[in-house]
C-alpha cells in the first residue's frame, strides 16, 4: 500500500492540518511506511471473531439521568486567548 | 549522592531523623544541581511544595500524620494539575492551567504526598524516545548521549538520577516499562481502569493507564495504594477492591509458574538481553517459581495492530484541539478553516501530526473495515492468547526491550523502527494487563529490564515476584556513575 501526495491532502482536510508543501514527501513516505507496517494484519484469520472495543469486554456505564450544575464558564474562559461577554470569539465565518 | 527509597524515606519521617522540610528542600537541590543534564523536568512546584512541606510538619509533629505526609514525588506533564501548567510537552498546550485536577493527582494529594513538578515526556505521550518533547529531549543518566526511552522518560530519568523519589507516568503502549527498562529502574503499568483516567490527557483511551516508575517494587506496592481505586468520573474506570499491595509483596511464590512465550525469546531480541534474561529466569527458580514455555500465537501482530487502533483513538481524541477554548493559537488567520489548520499546523509536532494523519486514514471512507475493524478483531485474538496462557501459568515472563537504550538521534527519522521498540510491551495494552518491568542486569554499563505479565487485576503478584527477586539482587540499587559524586 502507498499513498500518494493527493491522499496526504485529503487526510490533511479531513482532519484540518496542513504539511508544508517541501514536507509532503517526507510525510508520503513515513505514511506509507507505517500502513505496509499495519498490511501485515492482512495474514490474521478473524473469521469469526467478533471486534474488541473495550480491553475488559465492558459495556459503558451510564450516570443517572439527573440534573447537575457544572457551569464554571468564567474559569474554563481563563484558558481561552480571545473570549468576550462568555463567548468564544473566532474569525468571521459569515459574510 | 544517595539515593533514598520511598521506604527509607517514610522510615527517617516517622523517626523525626529528617523533616518534610528539609527533605522538599533537598530534592530540589538535587533537581538545580543535576536537572540540567537530563532535561527531566519541565514545570517546577517550588513555592507551593515549601508551603505544604510546612503544613505536613506541623501534622508530623502533632502525631497527626499518614503514611506519605511530607513525601516529595513529581507527576509526568500528562496529568492535570489545577492551576500548575500541564503541557503535555507540546507548544499547543505550552500555556494550559488546568482548572482541576485529575483524580489521581487528587488522591495522593490527599494522601499527603508533595508535587515537586511536572516531568518532560513524549509530546502527547506519543514517542519511544523523549524526543517529541517540544521542550527538547531527556538525556538518560546512564549515558548523557542515549535516550531514556519514552514515553514517561522524564519521570525514568529523574528517578534513575535520584533527584526524585518516585514519579507517576502514563503508559499506552510501554511508556512505562521501556523508559524504567533503558535507566534500570521498576516501572509498572496497572490494569486498565485500575486508576482513573479523569484529568489524564487522552491519547488513545482503550489503552492508556497510570502508573509509577520508583526504584523497588515496595515502593510502587505502598504508593499504588493511594491512587487505584473506582472513580465515577472515568467511565471505563472498574470497581474492583483495592489490595493492600504492601503486604503482598513478600509472600512466597514456591510452586508458582512462570510462562515464558517462545515468540518473545526469538532473532528480534539481541543475544547479550538473552543470556541476561535467562540469568534472571534462573534467580525466579531458586526462588520456587516453576518455568514452562508458552505460545502467544497471535502476539507478532500487536504493533500493526496497536498502530491502527492507538492512532485512530489518538486522531478522535486530538479533534478537539483547535485553539479556541483553550490551547495555542495564532492571531493572523483569515477564516476559520485557516485558524484551525495554522494552529494545528504550529501547535502539533511532526509525530503527532504523523498519528493523526494515520488515524484518520485508517477510519476514512472505503478504509474502516480494511484497517479499524480488522484490527480490533486482531486485538481479540491477541487477547484469546493471554486467557488460555493465563490458564497454565500465574505469570508471563519475557524482554521489556529488544536492547538497551539506543543514542538520542538514532531512530527519530524512521517512525517504523521507532515504532518497533515497543514489541514486547504493546500486547499487554490491547489485552489491558497489568505488567511491569524491573532491572535484570547490564551490558556495557546499560541496564537491561525483564518484564512480568499478571492476569487482570493481580498487580499484587506482579509486585511480590519483583519484590522477592529485589531481595535476591542488588541490579536495582545500581546508581549511574555520573550521579555518584556530590
Amino acid at each position: 500500500m502507498t499513498v500518494k501526495k493527493s491522499d496526504i491532502n485529503h487526510i490533511c482536510d479531513l482532519s484540518k492540518l496542513r504539511i508544508d508543501e517541501n514536507e509532503i514527501s517526507i510525510f508520503t513516505k513515513q505514511i506509507s511506511d507505517i500502513l505496509n507496517m499495519i498490511n501485515e494484519l492482512e495474514q490474521a484469520d478473524t473469521n469469526n471473531i467478533k471486534p474488541m472495543a473495550h480491553p475488559m469486554n465492558m459495556s459503558q456505564r451510564l450516570r443517572k439521568d439527573e440534573a447537575i450544575l457544572n457551569n464554571d464558564r468564567d474559569l474554563f474562559q481563563e484558558n481561552a486567548i480571545d473570549s468576550e461577554d462568555g463567548f468564544y470569539k473566532v474569525p468571521k465565518v459569515i459574510d | 549522592m544517595e539515593r533514598f527509597t520511598l521506604k527509607k524515606l517514610i522510615h527517617m519521617i516517622s523517626q523525626r531523623e529528617i523533616s518534610s522540610a528539609e527533605l522538599v528542600s533537598m530534592y530540589f537541590e538535587r533537581i538545580k544541581k543535576y536537572d540540567h543534564f537530563l532535561n527531566s523536568f519541565i514545570t517546577l512546584n517550588q513555592e507551593s511544595a515549601e508551603e505544604q512541606s510546612l503544613i505536613a510538619d506541623k501534622k508530623i509533629h502533632a502525631g497527626n500524620y499518614d503514611l506519605l505526609t511530607g513525601i516529595p514525588y513529581a507527576s509526568k506533564d500528562i496529568f492535570c494539575t489545577k492551576g500548575i501548567k500541564t503541557t503535555c510537552a507540546s507548544k499547543m498546550l505550552e500555556n494550559f492551567i488546568p482548572p482541576y485536577d485529575s483524580t489521581v493527582i487528587n488522591q495522593i494529594k490527599n494522601s499527603g504526598a508533595i508535587l515537586m513538578g511536572k516531568t518532560n515526556m513524549d509530546e502527547f505521550a506519543m514517542g519511544s524516545s523523549n524526543e517529541t518533547s517540544y521542550f527538547g529531549p531527556v538525556y538518560n543518566p546512564w549515558d548523557l548521549e542515549r535516550s531514556p526511552g519514552g514515553s514517561s522518560g522524564g519521570s525514568a530519568a529523574a528517578v534513575a538520577s535520584g533527584i526524585i523519589p518516585i514519579a507517576l507516568g502514563t503508559d499506552t503502549g510501554g511508556s512505562i516499562r521501556q523508559p524504567a527498562a533503558f535507566t534500570g529502574i521498576t516501572g509498572l503499568k496497572p490494569t486498565y481502569g485500575r486508576c482513573s483516567r479523569y484529568g489524564m490527557v487522552a491519547f488513545a483511551s482503550s489503552l492508556d493507564q497510570a502508573g509509577l516508575l520508583a526504584l523497588t517494587a515496595e515502593d510502587i506496592a505502598i504508593f499504588l495504594e493511594t491512587m487505584s481505586g473506582f472513580d465515577p468520573l472515568d467511565s471505563t474506570s472498574v470497581e474492583e477492591a483495592v489490595p493492600q499491595y504492601s503486604d503482598f509483596v513478600h509472600n512466597s511464590i514456591e510452586g508458582k509458574i512462570i510462562g515464558l512465550p517462545k515468540e518473545f525469546f526469538n532473532n528480534s531480541l539481541d543475544s547479550d538481553s538473552q543470556r541476561i534474561l535467562n540469568q534472571g529466569i534462573e534467580i525466579y527458580e531458586k526462588l520456587g517459581a516453576k518455568i514452562t514455555e508458552i505460545s502467544l500465537p497471535n502476539v507478532g501482530y500487536s504493533v500493526p495492530t496497536y498502530y491502527v487502533v492507538a492512532s485512530a483513538e489518538c486522531s478522535s481524541n486530538l479533534a478537539r484541539y483547535d485553539g479556541i477554548r483553550y490551547g495555542y493559537r495564532d492571531d493572523d488567520t483569515k477564516d476559520l478553516d485557516d485558524l484551525y489548520r495554522t494552529n494545528r499546523q504550529i501547535g502539533f509536532g511532526d509525530e503527532v501530526k504523523r498519528r493523526i494523519m494515520t488515524g484518520t486514514y485508517v477510519l476514512s471512507a472505503g478504509y474502516y473495515d480494511a484497517y479499524y475493524l480488522k484490527a480490533q478483531k486482531v486485538r481479540q485474538l491477541i487477547s484469546n492468547d493471554f486467557t488460555e496462557a493465563f490458564k497454565e501459568v500465574d505469570l508471563i515472563v519475557g524482554p521489556t526491550t529488544q536492547s538497551p537504550a539506543f543514542s538520542i538521534g538514532e531512530k527519530i527519522d524512521d517512525p517504523v523502527s521507532m515504532y518497533m521498540n515497543d514489541i514486547y510491551t504493546i500486547s499487554s495494552n490491547l489485552a489491558g494487563l497489568p505488567a511491569l518491568s524491573h532491572p535484570v542486569g547490564f551490558i556495557d554499563k546499560l541496564p537491561i529490564g525483564m518484564q512480568l505479565i499478571a492476569p487482570h487485576f493481580q498487580e499484587s503478584q506482579l509486585l511480590n515476584f519483583c519484590h522477592l527477586f529485589q531481595q535476591e539482587t542488588d541490579f536495582h540499587l545500581q546508581q549511574p556513575q555520573p550521579f555518584l559524586d556530590d
